[in-house]
């Protein structure tokens, strides 16, 4: 039977919604808050062993031997694992291209500084790092792959000897006539860019507890991981295990921005409880380790666009040229990450033709990883600047920029050159909003009379899609051909009408708890904190993905009102059976059954859910009676890519505009944040507070790309930034208040007409502070090219345009 | 992440302390808020055999004013630093400087002898110790010792403090009423340790011209530096822009290779501490 979503907040069965759509209070806080939510490390289980983890000091170099029986002699250590276990029990993880996967463990060659060398299990965290100094390696050095252009000729040395490059893709994506629109252009503006690695930082590092049963071979990891389900999938690909001998308990964690999906610590810890007994193993990544060598790097890109304009400023062609350095292998998810500009790669725009040109690169460093938005906010970054050059060389002021080249509200849907469908948007209401805010006119009159007293100020006009609700079509072209992610709910009400949900995602913070019980309160008229939702292990939970991709939010809306209106039609059937009249004929409203025309049938849900389970004798004979439904949501009308990669990928495209206004010390070159104005608009706010804690948050990465947050290697590839000493996220102190406003455009296609909103800003604040810091150094003739703008650069830019005292 | 196996002592007077120093029978190292010390361990970076805690020893947590000096006991934390109404009348500098130390968490845990025992050379301590002429009483197995601030730093995280010392207070003399001062510095974040600052004093005479003057650095040397040259040029000059940036000057010129990391080169470090000494020169005019 075919489910109808609810596509409007109009659609539920209720008068007036009371809990969707409203500023709710999320319900797991007072948990978190109180600190009774058990995380990772808080798990003790019997006889319990603790690993750690030797790590390579080169970036490249040849293991000649290794000799681990005066770590194995230690008083209290129970196992240790070499690359030879690897070799033997592993597989590289599936998530890298064909052949650029590497074992959990090194077995031949350490390709980059903190790859797992070894592994010990002991009784404590303590006894297992004196262990590690007990282990001999001995390396032979081999040159370093440093760069990625050094990297790509043919006598470089190879991270990858057995692919004969370190060329790990290269392609071309042409989207209509682009040569005809270069050459025909009125204006042709090309610049060069460059992102530097930054990276999720979740406040608590990966950390997981395995066991591995050397008998049955069946897996259990306990884990902080982002997705449950697909790590589950994932181990017993690596173990070449069938998917149902592998259990994984997801875990309440703290956050993860795409930085808890790195599986080697995971395989290690397995291998060493195999080796142990089956005993379980914890592993706790510290913060070094993460940092080095987790999953906390992404985004190594070297830019060069072209963007050509008519007469008027209409942006008429989009060439993007990006060299990637993926790091050491592809297992990181860093060829996807570069494949996802192709869901958004025009922007907000009407840009008609585009191209780009995509080449992967392994180099001597930690694999590159997620990280919040996957690949378009440095893409965003580099169109935005490009569209504020050609404003500079046209002289339009950026804010009439945009509006001249915005797809128009009565364009949508609106497919965009790389292929995807944007369902709903009103750019220019956004924008329009967006300066009201900022007092637009008054800030560029400020700015003129700050400039006339020698002052660096800075206006940013930038706009950014968030492409929602992830789909696997989008990563056709880097080998990932499937198409649909799906997530499952079931909601079931029991003897006394009290309804549970169990769902397969794991507690990672964003709220997707307090959105389920929302959903479901509304649906059936009860009480938010009526409704109990449980985390299911994969074993149990229905099909999920969890969170990623802006997509959580929307896909739990499916599919729990999916499985609400399969509750409700059972239910429904029951009460046509028992009042003898036809199921089409009831109708559940406020909580309440009803038959039209007949007044004096009224039936609560719990009475219904009663006489299902208790009252046999009332129901007709081969009647279902479990009150339970599970419903798995998919994004509905997704494509298959073509041979260029076009697809019909992400469901949902949400839009901002932000105006950011930034002072920069003529002296010392430090870059002050002075105003953040946003408006965005991600279709229904399924909870208003939610949205605006994930732009907050969102806005504050946005700041450290554009400003702190750099991972910086040194000679021979050696990292320099391995502590939160060097490696700057920004603190309240750096982070000012953001003045926000919101529009509602709902999406004509998607539950609720919810957007993807969880990325959010991230897509668009870097640009917007690069906007402002290149318009703030505009009078000099000298512009920013690369993130973050930390002070010595933007001090080297002042110096060279000699307006250093 | 974890210490290598060490044994622990909690030593209730500074004699039993000294004297588990000075057991040459294994290595000792004291711990005071361990703000630097307990991520070195972590990192096993710092290996002693025995750590001593200071924190029970009695008559080292104290901020008091005796003989035109305020003394403060090395187990004072920085927060009581911060909040003390007699550091801030009486060394406005110390108090300013304070608050650029790390967050409120590090200052309630941190000390101010573990600051200067550490001697890092970005921060913010040795540098008012230098600028303030301040004095470091120091106890030992052969007993009790002053060293100034001037001396007591000699190196990038060394001081002149033997192996088996504990360094007990720090004396600062109250500067000269009328003494105007200024503590400015630049660091990537709001609580970092300095890319580059300065502590300065400076006074002058009935005619308004500089009498005498401080400038010390930091975070652009080895430990504090004293920027003698600056002093000089400014001895008998009148307070304006233009001596400020002279001055500025004269530190730039003086520095030897300041050091360079990721967040600053050595020429940006070297305009830093010009700029910073430009500034705080202006602005320690200013509250004379
Ligand atoms: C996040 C963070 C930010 C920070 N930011 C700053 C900053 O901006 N500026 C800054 O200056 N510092 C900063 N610090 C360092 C902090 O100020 C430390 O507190 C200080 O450096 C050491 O003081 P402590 O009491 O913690 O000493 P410990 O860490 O316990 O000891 C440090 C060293 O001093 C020795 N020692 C301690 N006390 C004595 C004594 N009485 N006699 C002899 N030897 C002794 C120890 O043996 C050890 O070698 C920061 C620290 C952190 C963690």
């Amino acid at each position: 039977m075919t489910v109808e979503i609810p596509k409007s907040l109009a659609e539920l069965p209720v008068g007036e919604p009371r809990w969707v759509g409203r500023r709710v209070r999320r319900t797991e806080d007072a948990a978190l808050l109180t600190g009774r939510v058990e995380f990772i490390d808080d798990v003790q289980l019997p006889g319990m062993l603790h690993c750690a983890i030797l790590r390579s000091p080169f970036a490249h170099a040849r293991i000649t031997s290794i000799d681990v029986s005066a770590a194995l002699a230690l008083d209290g250590v129970a196992a240790v694992v070499t690359g030879a276990d690897a070799r033997a029990w592993a597989n590289p993880p599936r998530s890298a291209p064909e052949g650029w996967g590497a074992l959990c463990i090194a077995a031949e060659k350490a390709s980059f500084v903190g790859e797992p060398v070894a592994a010990v299990a002991a009784t404590s965290r303590y006894v297992a790092e004196d262990a590690l100094e007990l282990i001999e390696v001995d390396y032979e050095p081999l040159d370093v792959v440093e760069d990625p252009f050094a990297a790509m000729q043919p006598d470089s040395e190879l991270v990858h000897e057995d692919q004969g490059t370190n060329v790990m893709m290269q392609r071309v994506f042409t989207w209509g006539e682009v040569d005809a629109a270069l050459a025909g252009a009125a204006h042709t503006f090309t610049e060069r860019f460059r992102w530097n690695r930054l990276g999720a930082n979740p406040t608590e590092t990966y950390g997981c507890v395995c066991e591995w049963d050397p008998m049955s071979l069946d897996i259990v990891v306990r884990g902080a991981m982002q997705s449950p389900s697909s790590f589950a999938l994932g181990r017993a690909a690596t173990f070449g295990l069938a998917s149902n001998k592998v259990r994984v308990v997801g875990h309440a964690h703290g956050g993860s921005f795409g930085g808890k999906g790195n599986a080697r610590g995971t395989d290690i810890a397995c291998m060493l409880s195999r080796k142990a007994g089956g005993r379980p193993v914890k592993w706790i990544e510290d913060r070094s380790e993460y940092m080095t060598a987790g999953a906390s790097q992404a985004w190594d890109r070297h830019y060069e666009a072209t963007l050509t304009t008519d007469a008027e400023g209409v942006v008429t062609a989009l060439v993007v040229k990006l060299v990637d350095d993926i790091g050491a292998s592809g297992d990181g998810f860093g060829a996807i990450s570069a494949a996802k500009p192709l869901t958004a790669f025009t922007g907000p725009y009407t840009i008609p033709v585009a191209r780009y040109d995509l080449t992967l690169v392994a180099t001597n460093k930690v694999p590159a990883s997620p990280y919040r938005g996957m690949g378009p906010p440095p893409h965003f970054f580099v169109l935005e600047q490009m569209m504020d050059i050609a404003a500079r060389g046209l002289a339009i002021d950026p804010a009439e920029m945009r509006r001249r080249n915005f797809i128009p509200a009565d364009r949508f849907p609106y497919t965009i050159p790389s292929g995807n469908e944007y369902d709903s948007g009103s750019y220019e209401r956004v924008l329009d909003e967006a300066l009201d805010l900022a007092g637009y006119e008054q800030l560029r009159k400020d700015q003129a009379a700050a400039r006339a007293e020698g002052r660096l100020v800075g206006i940013g006009v930038a706009s950014a899609i968030e492409p929602g609700v992830f789909d696997w079509n989008a990563y056709a072209i880097v080998g990932m051909p499937q198409t649909g992610v799906p997530e499952g709910a079931t909601v079931g009400v029991d003897i006394t009408g009290s309804i549970t949900v169990r769902v397969g995602f794991s507690h990672e913070g964003q709220g997707q708890p307090t959105l389920v019980s929302q959903l479901v309160a509304e649906y059936f008229a009860v009480e938010m904190d009526a409704v109990r939702v449980v985390h299911l292990d994969t074993a149990s939970a229905p099909p999920s993905f969890g969170p990623g991709g802006s997509r959580l939010g929307v896909a739990i809306t499916g599919a729990v009102l999916g499985a609400c209106e399969r509750v409700r039609d059972k239910m429904a059937t029951v009460v046509a059976a028992i009042m003898h009249c036809d199921a089409g004929d009831v109708e559940l409203r406020d909580g309440r059954f009803r038959v039209a025309g007949r007044p004096e049938v009224d039936m609560t849900v719990a009475q219904v859910a009663g006489t299902m389970l208790a009252r046999s004798d009332l129901l007709p004979e081969g009647m279902d009676p479990l009150p339970e439904a599970t419903y798995v949501w998919t994004a509905p009308g997704r494509t298959p890519a073509d041979e260029e990669g076009r697809a019909k990928s992400y469901l949902t495209a949400a839009q901002a505009v932000h105006v950011v206004v930034v002072e920069i010390d003529a002296e010392t070159g430090v870059v002050e944040i002075v105003r953040y104005c946003l408006v965005d608009d991600c279709g229904t706010r399924l909870n208003p507070v939610v949205v605006e804690g994930q732009t907050d948050g969102s806005v504050a990465q946005g700041i450290g790309a554009a400003l702190y947050e750099e991972y910086v290697y040194g000679d021979e590839a050696q990292p320099l930034t391995a502590s939160f000493m060097d490696y700057l996220m920004p603190t309240i102190n750096e982070v000012p208040a953001i003045e926000k406003r919101e529009v509602v455009t709902p999406s004509p296609v998607s539950p609720l007409g919810a957007k993807g909103c969880g990325e959010g800003a991230m897509h668009t604040t870097p640009a917007a502070v690069m906007c402002a810091v290149n318009d703030a150094l505009a009078p000099l003739g000298v512009m920013a090219r690369e993130v973050p703008a930390a002070p010595n650069r933007v001090w080297n830019l002042l110096r060279s345009a000699g307006t250093q005292r | 992440m974890k210490p290598a196996p060490l044994d622990y002592a909690a030593p209730e007077t500074l004699a039993e302390a000294v004297a588990l120093l000075a057991d040459a029978s294994r290595e000792a190292k004291v711990i005071a808020g361990g703000q630097s010390l307990m991520p070195m361990l972590n990192m096993r970076l710092a290996r002693p055999e025995l750590l001593v805690d200071l924190r029970r020893v009695d008559g080292l947590d104290h901020i008091r004013e005796e003989h035109g000096a305020i003394r403060i006991g090395a187990m004072t934390s920085k927060r009581e630093v911060e909040q003390s109404p007699l550091v801030r009348e009486r060394l406005p500098l110390l108090h300013a400087a304070t608050l650029h130390v790390g967050h409120p968490q590090i200052r309630s845990r941190g000390t101010v002898g573990g600051s200067m025992a550490q001697a890092d050379p970005a921060a913010e301590y040795p540098c008012v110790a230098v600028a303030l002429g301040a004095t470091m009483r120091v106890v030992g197995p052969g007993g009790e010792r002053t060293i100034p601030a001037a001396d007591f730093f000699v190196t990038y995280l060394t001081t002149a403090l033997e192996e088996d010392e504990i360094l007990v207070e720090v004396s600062f003399p109250v500067p000269a009423p009328g003494t105007g001062w200024s503590f400015t510095e630049i660091s990537r974040r709001h609580g970092d340790f300095a890319l580059a600052g300065a502590a300065i004093t400076v006074a002058l005479d009935g005619a308004g011209t500089v009498a005498d003057s401080a400038i010390v650095l930091f975070g652009v040397g080895p430990g504090p530096v004293r920027a003698h040259a600056a002093e000089a040029r400014i001895r008998g000059g009148r307070p304006g822009d233009e001596l400020y940036r002279e001055a500025g000057a004269a530190v730039a010129a003086a520095l030897t290779d300041p050091p360079a990391d990721v967040h600053a080169d050595s020429e940006y470090r070297r305009h830093l501490a010009a700029t910073m000494t430009t500034r705080g020169l202006a602005e320690a005019v200013q509250r004379t």
